[in-house]
């Protein structure tokens, strides 16, 4: 009986331990993922408003002719377009969209596990309910 | 079906944590029964018994699931120990006044028969003690490292101790 005893104490530990890690591990990964999708939100408006002043997308505005003149002036075009791009806010708006998709990425990979850790914790938060 | 180690070890590492009890079920006995042959007071048996699973469980991601628990296990009880002990030895006190304060009632004559057992040096040291000089200022006095002057004080608070208890 008191090793039973010992044994729940032991695996109260552990679960307090690892709700803990689960719940931190959640939280900061939910507050980055926010914040480097808040940034590129705010970064990429930005952008496409100097783009709008610049009247820079009137660039682009050979997509709506034929075949032969997209063919003829698309890489000159897109040149010049990717000239009047504001470089710095452009840079920050694509890491922050790698951050993003790499915070989606890690926690898509890690669903399975952190599901499985969640099932655990609750199933062992409502079986100690039960017992009380 | 009874699972191996591995499967279990492999388990815990997909997040099903429900398996650890398969783990703490199959060692606490064991474990506890080392550690009783070591410490005689049963609650801190149990504490290091459940340091002891707290930490196999902190390092089970890193833990090769190919190599046995066993040993892993034991070599994480004898670190808590190790810990323990260390944690239950007896530390001197750091203020060198117990020996040499005019609290202890000591007379003068006991005063200087205790400075009579130390160096010039540690002499030295205890007047910058009983100036109110800190151990760093100390050691930027005399000139000497930090960790010297810690020693010195140590080595010389062991004397008057042994002195003391005469």
């Amino acid at each position: 009986m008191k090793d039973k005893n010992l044994e729940k104490k032991i695996l109260k530990g552990v679960y307090r331990l690892e709700t803990k890690r689960t719940t931190t591990y959640l939280l900061i990964r939910v507050f980055f993922g926010l914040l480097f999708l808040l940034s590129t939100f705010v970064f990429a408006s930005v952008t496409i408003d100097i783009l709008n002043e610049q009247n820079s997308f009137d660039l682009l505005d050979f997509f709506r002719d034929d075949f032969e003149v997209i063919k003829k002036y698309l890489f000159e075009n897109l040149i010049d377009f990717f000239q009047e791009i504001p470089q710095p806010l452009f840079y920050v708006s694509v890491i922050s969209i790698l951050l993003v998709l790499a915070t989606v990425f890690i926690l898509v990979k890690n669903f399975k596990k952190i599901k499985n850790k969640l099932v655990a914790i609750y199933k062992f938060q409502s079986s100690k309910d039960k017992t009380k | 079906m009874k699972l191996t180690d591995k499967e279990i070890i492999l388990k815990i590492k997909n997040g099903e944590i429900d398996y650890y009890s398969f783990i703490v079920g199959e060692y606490t006995n064991s474990i506890y029964r080392y550690i009783k042959t070591k410490i005689k007071k049963h609650e801190d048996v149990e504490d290091l018994v459940q340091n002891v699973f707290t930490s196999f469980y902190r390092a089970i991601e890193r833990f090769d699931e190919e190599k046995p628990i066993k040993p892993y296990l034991y070599q994480i009880v004898k670190n808590e120990l190790k810990m323990f002990y260390r944690s239950r030895k007896p530390v001197l006190p750091l203020k060198e006044e117990i020996y040499i304060s005019d609290d202890n009632n000591l007379e003068i004559e006991d005063k200087e028969s205790y400075l009579k057992l130390l160096s010039n040096q540690e002499k030295e040291i205890f007047i910058y003690i009983d100036e109110g000089y800190n151990y760093e200022e100390i050691s930027r006095k005399i000139n000497k490292p930090l960790n010297t002057v810690k020693s010195i004080i140590r080595r010389a608070r062991v004397k008057l101790r042994i002195k003391n208890q005469e």
